[in-house]
């Protein structure tokens, strides 16, 4: 008999985005500036699971607005994703959302030997329905408290309570870092956002060295990498605030 | 007399990833036999595990020294402790083994720090060589294990089957995803003790070998039926090369990550002793030997008849009564299997028609069934996990006052 006769397999990694379209997302074109953000990022993502083929990069689309839903259900390959694009309309049900997503984290759906799924929540204000039931619900599942858990604000209405709720304890000090929400104001920053989050961030997950126990490392699951500068940085530029 | 385990195998391979990317491999492992004083000989299995992150980057230093300080310690335990003290050895294998190691690794790695990296001012970070370790001792009269990190250790069974002994408990929900205790940590020594045990051989005459992996190798199984069976396998590899090349691919094929296997492999039972008169009818031959055999039945002093064909699930639960603390630990990452006869009943065709493939798998499809008389240890275990991955239990499983009435639906909630 050969050796090893048995069912090998490379781990998922499964990218979720949760994306805000509700009717604020419609003004000063911040759901346009969104989905081109996403289609652009799209062959980065697909070069870097080309660079870590022991990583199978699935990714997933959920909307919120009246009601959450699927925009993309079936965890799919970066490289044979084609971005439809999200569109705009009703208020904020955040809260259902991370219940929907709560579903699919699972054990089934969830694969054994999965890698850390990278969850990327959206958005540009306030949950309209019961965003704490959704996130006490969505963080009883053990894969939802092991996942690497992002945020991006739009703008300046945005809750950076609720989205640093989602990500988890704010880290000590100040400054910029991942483990608080990236606050984009304008299609530029968003879009460096979303490129670090699907090349960078999919890179450490795709491929995680192992974490010392109870080592502080931001509390993370996954060591993020930097983020990128943007023009928010004061040794850039600042430039207008459009959102 | 004959060896009690045969030559230990050891090997570690570079991950495919790491390959690629121009790292090191930062797994080691080691396979030695130890002598005592009276000439007592103790087999020694060893992987280590290097964190490889970017605050671990001398990890595979750190791996490689950490199975040195595993061999020097049990050598010198080897010499001071008679095998025969099993008490002592279970001590041993609890703590005193986990500071003597501790002790060396950490005057290794300064010694390291120091010879190699001279010029850097910064003092020396543990973490920087920081590694998992598992453990395994084989000697004449029982077996061990201990250490700490995301190591697993499975039996074989002479009749194929396997189980797993022992994996790092659950570390919550803030040391989720990859994290994994390491000998870096200040508070490591206290590690060990939970991963550690000693089980006498007298007890476990089914058991065919052990075998010790790092997290490459389950991480790189489909499911861990699948890893079950992979380590079944590898235990019937003839060289060393068959061993390096099947990790190669566990690891190109799956996780990337770098792969060690270590196995204690005991030898298979001496053939049956023919009694005289069987080998003097053997030696006859032909027709006269079957008279001869026929002979010796019809006196009651000839061969025993066969015995009845083993039942795999029986052995299975036979192993885990005998060792309830393993019990959890082999149940609960069947959660998915369990969930899935949930699903789909049928299933459990399947497992029951090939008990042999997947042993546990048939206990588990079995309990559902009701058709299983398990220990009390082992129902409570799988009243737990039934109850956790459905909410509804078989009723076989189910606690007396969980049971339906007979012909009736279960009592609503709030009425008992």
């Amino acid at each position: 008999m050969p050796f090893p006769n048995v069912r090998l397999s490379k781990r998922p990694l499964h990218f979720i985005y949760l994306c805000d379209c509700s009717g604020s997302m419609a003004a000063q074109g911040k759901m346009q500036a969104l989905n081109q953000a996403i289609r652009q990022s799209l062959p980065g993502m697909a070069e870097v699971a080309r660079e870590n083929p022991e990583a199978r990069v699935l990714v997933r689309a959920l909307r919120f607005a009246d009601r959450a839903d699927w925009h993309l259900q079936e965890p799919t390959p970066v490289q044979e994703l084609q971005w439809r694009d999200l569109e705009a309309g009703g208020i904020t049900a955040m809260g259902e959302a991370l219940e929907l997503l709560a579903g699919v984290l699972q054990s089934p759906p969830m694969e054994e030997r999965a890698l850390p799924p990278v969850l990327v929540l959206i958005s540009d204000g306030q949950p309209t329905d019961d965003f704490e039931t959704g996130l006490a619900t969505l963080m009883r599942q053990p894969w939802a408290q092991k996942a690497v858990r992002l945020a991006i604000a739009l703008g300046h209405d945005a809750d950076l309570e609720v989205l640093q709720q989602f990500i988890g304890p704010e880290p000590p000090g100040g400054g910029r870092s991942p483990r608080r929400p990236l606050q984009a104001s304008n299609a530029t920053s968003l879009a460096q956002y979303i490129q670090w989050a699907s090349t960078a961030v999919v890179g450490a997950a795709s491929m995680p060295a192992s974490r010392v126990q109870a080592v502080a490392e931001g509390n993370a699951n996954i060591p993020l990498p930097d983020l990128p500068p943007t023009l928010l940085d004061p040794t850039d530029d600042v430039g207008p605030l459009v959102w | 007399m004959s060896a009690v385990w045969l030559a230990p195998r050891a090997c570690s391979v570079i991950g495919a990833a790491h390959r690629r990317q121009g790292k090191p491999c930062q797994d080691a492992s080691l396979a030695k036999e130890l002598s005592g004083p009276g000439g007592e000989r103790l087999q020694l299995l060893a992987v280590a595990d290097g964190h490889g992150s970017s605050r671990s980057w001398l990890s595979q230093r750190g791996s490689a020294l950490a199975c040195q300080a595993a061999e020097a310690a049990v050598a010198e335990a080897v010499a001071g402790c008679p095998l025969a003290d099993s008490r002592a050895w279970g001590e041993l294998l609890a703590g005193g083994l986990a500071a003597s190691v501790h002790s060396r690794w950490r005057e290794a790695i300064a010694a390291d720090w120091a010879q190699q990296h001279p010029h850097r001012a910064m003092p020396l970070e543990p973490v920087t060589y920081g590694c998992t370790l598992g453990l395994v001792l084989l000697a004449p009269h029982w077996w061990g294990c201990t250490g700490l990190g995301d190591w697993d250790l499975v039996a074989v069974d002479r009749d194929g089957g396997a189980r797993l002994l022992s994996e790092e408990p659950s570390l919550g929900p803030h040391n989720g995803g990859e994290a994994t205790a390491s000998l870096c940590l200040p508070q490591g020594e206290a590690l060990w003790a939970p991963r550690a045990q000693l089980q006498p051989l007298a007890g476990q005459p089914q058991l065919r070998a052990l075998v010790l992996s790092t997290d490459g190798v389950r991480k790189s199984c489909a499911s861990d039926a699948d890893f079950l069976a992979l380590c079944g396998q590898v235990i019937d590899l003839q060289s060393p090369q068959e061993l390096a090349d099947g990790l190669e691919q566990i690891t190109r094929q799956g996780s990337g990550d770098d792969v060690s296997m270590a196995v204690g492999l005991r030898p298979r039972p001496p053939a049956r002793r023919w009694p005289w008169g069987a080998r003097l009818a053997l030696a006859l031959g032909g027709a006269g030997a079957l008279a001869g055999a026929a002979a010796l039945v019809l006196s009651g002093r000839g061969l025993r008849p066969a015995p009845a064909p083993v039942d795999p699930v029986l052995v299975q639960q036979q192993a885990l009564c005998a060792n309830p603390s393993t019990i959890r630990a082999n149940l609960t990452p069947r959660r998915a299997q369990l969930q899935q006869l949930r699903r789909d009943p049928a299933a459990a065709a399947g497992l029951l028609a090939n008990p042999r493939r997947d042993p546990l798998g048939a206990l588990l499809a079995r309990s559902q069934r009701g058709d299983l008389q398990p220990c009390s240890a082992l129902e409570q275990q799988l009243a737990r996990l039934w109850r956790e991955t459905g909410g509804k239990m078989p009723a076989a499983l189910a606690r007396p006052d969980e049971r339906p009435p007979a012909g009736g639906r279960p009592a609503a909630p709030g009425s008992r």
